[in-house]
């Protein structure tokens, strides 16, 4: 068994975001109700969290937009840059929150207190770009991660993973140019999802050309076709780049029970995929894997998708 | 919608003295493929095309590098030679419309924009035509679109709106295929949201049919008659 971390805090809960929005407190109970019932709890290492220090947002957003961000929360306006958004006087704090534990996960994997994580946290991230909040996301938080990495622990290449079943148009905005970082996304194609992103030619620009691989999906489709984009996609990319550490944006919306999108994976797919990046990691990355959750909104799957991904960090 | 709001208006021109070598190396610096032809003052005078400069050019391939003979009479040749005089032009307050339906019906790439007195403002070709739809679709704008089945008659599109206007979202822009099946219209609104699914859920209890988005279309060309 594998020393797994485990980023859990009340606190997010109370980024509140009124009825019937889809990105609820509940999907962290939801979350956490699966690792109980599945009995995963005592075999995880809690990740403590405080708030992230202002610079490590910096590394990644425009000060104004974290300003803007903050004046908006503490204003108590409601929604930030779009009605998608809605925020509550505690958003920003638990933003920097979910930001601090991440790179506390971070910190104890580069410290070999860990061997990899799972980071249950809200509000998500890879939907935020450089200077602007979308998508239910306000500060990239993989991208944050990514950075942190580099800069305090001196990773040189990281990839990004991102199955959430909406392209992560913010993380790979923020790494278009950077060679160093790869950023691999697989969702609904973009003619049919939001946000309109992520389609084949988008490749990265200058010297990061090629380490951005997107692999749309059409609707309607499910198992097969995931399997065959990430076989042929995913893998020649992280074995070409051999990445030293590995961040997944975990999001569970492509399930097929999930009304987010048109894509149909089984619960048994999302294990498939998360067992390719844990075998990638053992192959190239030393095993080294943080897993931060983004989206995924049916809470009567959740549960059990969440369990199965926990239960594969720790290797059983 | 007026094509003095899209045209370029930095427009790369040639005179008609200049050589078709020139010409050449600018297209390809410049990768444009038309360039107007004007006089001192800027009147138009005519267009000349990649397709122009490649017809009055020998094949590369073909060209002898010893012979130079060849070569110092291509250099002679001036743009006057070889430009297109009788050039179709549109004002600056045409439409888009009217460009797209020209290009259509004329089968050209681009053209000069003049006022009355023939001087050249601008140029429109298919590359601003394309980011003027880009834009119109709100492409590059983050959203979902949704694929929405109506009864062809009176108030449908009022009754979608309205749905998804209760919903607080904004519309980046709406398709209608009009052609769809007897008495029906496909409707494609794009919404600026990331949360679509109460939408859905709320254009089906009022009894629209959600499309399968792998069976969208909204280009359709002629159905062949049944016999």
């Amino acid at each position: 068994m594998r020393k797994t971390g485990f980023l859990y805090d009340e606190r997010f809960l109370l980024h509140s975001t009124g009825p019937n929005h889809p990105e609820s407190p509940e999907r962290l109970l939801a979350a956490l109700r699966g690792l109980q019932e599945a009995g995963l709890l005592p075999h995880l290492i809690p990740i403590k969290t405080k708030p992230a220090p202002l610079k490590w947002i910096e590394a990644v957003h425009a000060p104004k937009h974290i300003m803007r961000f903050e004046e908006a929360c503490m204003l108590e306006l409601g929604e930030y840059e779009h009605s998608d958004n809605i925020i509550c006087k505690e958003t920003y704090d638990v933003a920097l929150l979910a930001v601090g534990g991440v790179l506390e996960a971070v910190r104890m994997l580069m410290q070999g207190e860990i061997d990899n994580a799972f980071c249950a946290i809200r509000p998500p991230g890879h939907h935020a770009e450089m200077a602007k909040a979308l998508g239910f996301c306000y500060f990239n938080n993989v991208a944050i991660a990514a950075r942190n990495l580099q800069r305090e622990w001196g990773v040189g290449k990281v990839a990004i993973v991102d199955f959430d079943v909406h392209h992560g148009n913010g993380t790979q905005h923020i790494f278009e140019y950077d060679p160093t970082v790869l950023f691999y996304s697989i969702h609904e194609h973009p003619t049919f999802c939001f946000p309109g992103t992520g389609r084949e030619f988008e490749r990265g620009y200058d010297e990061g050309l090629g380490f951005t691989v997107n692999s749309p999906v059409l609707p309607g489709q499910g198992d097969q076709e995931y399997k065959e984009c990430i076989e042929r996609d995913m893998l020649p990319a992280l074995e070409s780049f051999k990445p030293e550490v590995i961040l997944v944006s975990a999001g569970f919306d492509a399930h097929k029970d999930d009304d987010m999108a048109d894509i149909y994976l089984s619960t048994d797919c999302f294990s498939w995929i998360m067992q390719t990046i844990m075998d990638a990691a053992d192959a190239y990355a030393g095993g080294r894997v943080i897993s931060v959750l983004e989206g995924g909104y049916c809470l009567e799957r959740l549960p059990e998708l969440i369990a199965n991904h926990v239960r594969i960090l720790l290797g059983l | 919608m007026f094509i003095d709001k899209s045209m370029t208006r930095k427009v790369i021109t040639v005179h008609p003295e200049t050589s078709i070598l020139e010409a050449r190396d600018i297209m390809i610096d410049r990768r444009i493929r038309h360039i107007p032809v004007v006089d001192e003052d800027n009147t138009l005078l005519g267009i000349v095309t990649d397709r122009d400069l490649r017809t009055a050019l020998p094949s590369p391939l073909l060209m002898d590098p010893e012979t130079n003979q060849l070569r110092e009479r291509i250099a002679r040749l001036k743009i006057r030679d070889i430009m297109t005089k009788d050039v179709v032009t549109i004002s600056p307050t045409g439409t888009l419309e009217d460009a797209l339906l020209l290009m259509q019906k004329m089968r050209v790439g681009a053209f000069p924009v003049v006022d009355r007195q023939k001087k050249l403002i601008g140029i429109i070709s298919t590359r601003d035509l394309l980011r003027a739809f880009i834009n119109v679709l709100g492409l590059e704008e983050p959203g979902t679109l949704l694929g929405i089945l109506a009864e062809d008659k009176l108030g449908q599109m009022k009754r979608i709106v309205d749905a998804i206007s209760e919903e607080k979202v904004s519309f980046g822009s709406i398709l209608v295929a009009r052609h769809w099946e007897e008495g029906k219209r496909a409707v494609f609104p794009y919404l600026l949201t990331n949360n679509v699914a109460p939408i859905k859920k709320k254009l089906e209890m009022l009894g629209f049919e959600l499309l399968n988005p792998m069976e969208w279309y909204i280009d359709q060309l002629p159905k062949a008659k049944d016999k």
